[in-house]
């Protein structure tokens, strides 16, 4: 049998199963049917007349449709197909599959057509790490036709149900269907599953689902949904085809990746990837959101609505929460729920924060809603007292990290937050707190653009004129102290004792992006990225070669992740570097072209040159939402787009290889507006780290 | 202070009185600003149940206990809703467990537990760790692969 995973999705439910469309989980292996972090479904198996199916082909059909063409038998050589069954399965609150049995021959067939099924209710976090469940199953037959998976904890239930429009003889294992299918004729039912977050209550009638809509009704609005939010996102035109691939199919992936939260069932916002992060992240919902602004600003909105809603407001340790900190996860396992694990939510993140500011200057920048920056003043300002009253844990006037929370906190609380991934240069790890570069330069625009809406929306004089100078203030120390002088570079941290952490690494770009760097210094910084041990060819390395710890496949310390290289690009933009961020772009498109448009979080920093093709990180989660929206970005910068005042002001660089590039109907405060440039710029050329 | 005596006078015993006397003593919080919700929080006790009223306009909050349609219900037991006025119990964690129901409107209660304190004993304070600590917690096996 194939290994080949297959993933539908809608909201935080969706279903991984093999190309047969049956699921056979084991304890730490992501299959199953998920919604709100919780499996299921772990065991669902299609038999006719025993035997299982061979999978003849599989189409998904749209994000959340997948029809699998299967016959019995799992023969190598030779199927013998007098039968075929296809299963059609669509995601909502749980799934539906239709079943459909096809006999070929001249006469009748008896069959045995049998579901097997089962659960074990394993929070995300339990089948990441391999835990234990503490509570009990039961599995019983209601009313003579569903089957209920129960699981329970004390207070805590979750239940599945199972039932088919089909006569079934229902047991505690499954369904099973005794049909005679007629000559040439066929055999369907429906296959409800229903997710429930109930208690065996003696309810007979299967639950409504845990969003609580009506389960039709929001099919039905699935297919209208993503076609009206194909047609509502401006049109991509270019010479080089491969981007308008590219385009469709971020659009669509984001258009899956679209969450909706318990209190804002109607409004989307990017959750951050399949299959372990269908949550509200703070950081990626954030940088998505600004990715898509010039397509799509309804994201950016939700965002800002929900993280405000989920603001800290008190002094939590175990949840590393403090008034006004954005969160950094959302979750609504087990695990959550008993508060073995800390994510109710949890807050441990240094950077969403400033970030939180800086997207709400930006959507309001391109969509001119002041009414929404006036709705979350209180947020914003809330936001930006954060970064003063409680990220300045070494009081030296720099954002710095340090979790509160030992055992499940998270040590980095930067976007590179794996173990090893902030470094000196000889591989040692600094102590804490640890205060990144990139936050300092987030802070500052946080500040910068904090005094713009002051000044502008919230009439608050002296608010921006502090937070202006308290931005120059720390735009001069940031260049004193990080600055690394023989390198030419800002080291990437301070440690706890203010000495540089020295490695040469990727954030450097996002400081371009920010602002924080000094005229003087950008240049610098440019041919750093594009230099040798940066660049690979095809993007930007999280760590340069030449760094103890460099590893083309570490997954923070030599990867090259496109979400960071669209901000990079962004960044030596805002600075003038117009070649250097075609290259990078011409780079990332041109690996997306590998990956049929679906960028995932990281691939390998092998040189272009060794490779030929992108060698993708072993465990990257896919689609991931800000590699999604990095060609997004990566086409806003190329084309120079900024708006300023009530316009959109664009200034295509364009490499060669992209020829033409039209950008059709792009939404904001302007109306409606198209985009065109033709790519002049030679990207095949080797950067010269000297000239 | 003035304040103080005048809340444990109130109901010197009970600490959801005491939290709901609390929170009406400014009358207004910051993080409620531009917002607005309407809340009963249900106690069941014996035959009847205890109500509390919460109504939140642009900051200002008051308390009572009667009043009318809300956006929201929520039901819990008393050693619950003890838990979580004192800050012991998370009111996300207690929701997803199943100790709390709420029908009606999920952003009430979401905007709601924002006034709800931190767990009793955080400080926000954590000692520094130096860098021979980190390295010596993290496999030193790992590092520089030479």
């Amino acid at each position: 049998m194939s290994d080949r995973l297959v993933q539908i999705l809608e909201g935080n439910t969706f279903v991984v199963s093999d190309d047969c469309g049956d699921i056979e989980a084991s304890r730490t292996d992501p299959t199953g049917l998920f919604s709100f972090d919780t499996r299921f479904l772990s065991r669902w198996v299609l038999t006719v007349n025993g035997q299982r199916l061979t999978a003849l082909s599989t189409d998904d059909l749209q994000y959340f449709q997948t029809r699998f063409f299967l016959v019995p038998g799992t023969g190598t050589v030779y199927v013998d197909s007098t039968l075929s069954v296809i299963r059609q399965r669509e995601v909502s609150d749980g799934f539906r599959e239709q079943l459909r049995v096809l006999n070929h021959q001249n006469d009748p067939v008896d069959l045995t057509i049998r579901i097997d099924a089962g659960s074990d209710f394993a929070d995300l976090f339990e089948v990441k790490d391999a835990l234990k469940k503490k509570g009990s199953y039961q599995a019983q037959v209601v009313a003579g036709k569903s089957l209920v998976l129960g699981y329970r904890r004390e207070t805590y239930a979750r239940e599945t149900w199972i039932s088919a429009t089909a006569p079934a003889a229902v047991d505690e294992t499954g369904l099973s269907f005794r049909v005679t299918v007629p000559p040439h004729g066929e055999w369907s039912t429906e296959l409800d599953v229903v997710v429930s977050q109930g208690a065996f209550d003696g309810a007979k009638e299967a639950p409504i689902g845990i969003s609580g809509q009506g389960r039709r009704q929001v099919r039905g609005d699935m297919a209208r949904g993503l076609e009206k939010w194909l047609q509502r996102a401006p049109g991509v035109e270019c010479d080089w085809e491969a981007v308008e691939r590219i385009y469709r199919r971020c659009m669509t992936d984001l258009a899956a990746l679209r969450f909706s939260t318990l209190t804002m069932p109607d409004r989307a916002l990017p959750a951050a990837g399949l299959p372990w992060f269908m949550t509200i992240f703070g950081r990626d919902s954030i940088f998505t959101s600004l990715q898509a602004l010039p397509f799509t600003a309804e994201l950016a909105s939700t965002t800002l609505h929900a993280l405000a809603e989920r603001q800290g407001t008190r002094i939590d340790d175990f949840r590393d929460e403090d008034p006004g900190r954005i969160l950094h996860e959302m979750r609504y396992g087990e695990m959550t729920a008993f508060e073995e694990r800390p994510h109710s939510p949890y807050y441990g993140n240094a950077d969403a924060t400033a970030l939180y500011v800086v997207l709400l200057d930006e959507y309001e920048r391109w969509t001119g809603d002041t009414k929404l920056v006036r709705d979350l003043e209180h947020a914003a300002r809330a936001a930006l007292n954060w970064i003063d009253e409680y990220a300045d844990l070494q009081g030296n006037g720099y954002v710095s990290y340090q979790r509160r929370n030992p055992k499940t906190g998270l040590e980095n609380q930067c976007w590179k937050d794996s173990w090893d991934s902030i470094s000196y240069k000889n591989g040692d790890l600094p102590g804490f707190p640890r205060a990144t570069c990139e936050l300092q330069g987030y802070a500052y625009d946080a500040k910068v653009r904090g005094a713009r809406l002051a000044r502008q929306v919230w009439k608050d004089q002296a608010l921006a004129e502090r937070l202006e100078k308290e931005a120059a203030d720390l735009k001069r120390r940031f260049n004193r102290d990080f600055w690394v002088p023989d390198g030419e570079y800002f080291a990437v941290a301070l440690d706890g004792d203010g000495r540089q952490v020295d490695s040469l690494t990727s954030n450097i770009g996002h400081l371009l992006w920010s602002g924080i760097v000094e005229k003087s210094k950008a240049r610098a910084v440019a041919r750093h990225l594009l230099g040798p041990r940066l660049f690979s060819g095809w993007g930007v390395r999280t760590l340069a070669e030449g760094e103890a710890r460099y590893n083309p496949i570490g997954y923070h310390v030599g990867t090259v992740w496109p979400f960071d290289n669209s901000f990079i690009a962004w960044g030596l933009r805002k600075y003038g570097f117009k070649k250097e961020a075609a290259r990078v772009a011409e780079g990332i498109l041109g690996a997306a072209q590998f990956f049929d448009g679906c960028l995932p979080e990281a691939f390998g920093g092998y040189p272009r040159q060794m490779t030929k093709y992108p060698v993708q990180y072993p465990t990257a989660c896919s689609p991931q939402a800000w590699s999604t929206g990095a060609p997004l970005l990566l086409l806003r910068a190329i084309l120079g787009m900024e708006p300023v005042g009530d316009n959109l002001v664009v200034d295509p660089a364009l490499p060669i290889s992209v020829g033409w590039l039209e950008l059709l109907d792009i939404p904001g405060r302007w109306g409606r507006i198209d985009a065109f440039g033709r790519g002049h710029i030679d990207t095949s050329r080797q950067y010269s780290s000297r000239g | 202070m003035v304040t103080a005596r005048i809340r444990s006078a109130a109901a010197p015993e009970d600490p959801i009185n005491q939290f709901f006397a609390d929170l009406t003593q400014p009358g207004h919080l910051e993080t409620f600003e531009s917002e607005s919700a309407s809340l009963r929080f249900e106690v069941p006790n014996g035959g009847r149940a205890e109500r509390w009223y919460v109504t939140i306009h642009d900051g200002d909050v008051a308390v009572a206990r009667q009043g009318g349609p809300t956006d929201a219900i929520v039901t819990t037991d008393r050693p619950v809703l003890e838990a979580m006025v004192s800050g012991r119990l998370n009111a996300h964690a207690a929701l997803l467990r199943g100790l709390v129901t709420c029908r009606g409107s999920m952003a009430a209660l979401m905007a709601f537990q924002r006034c709800l304190p931190g767990p009793p004993g955080s400080t926000g304070q954590v000692a520094p760790i130096s860098s021979q600590t980190v390295m010596a917690q993290h496999d030193v096996r790992q590092r520089r692969s030479m």
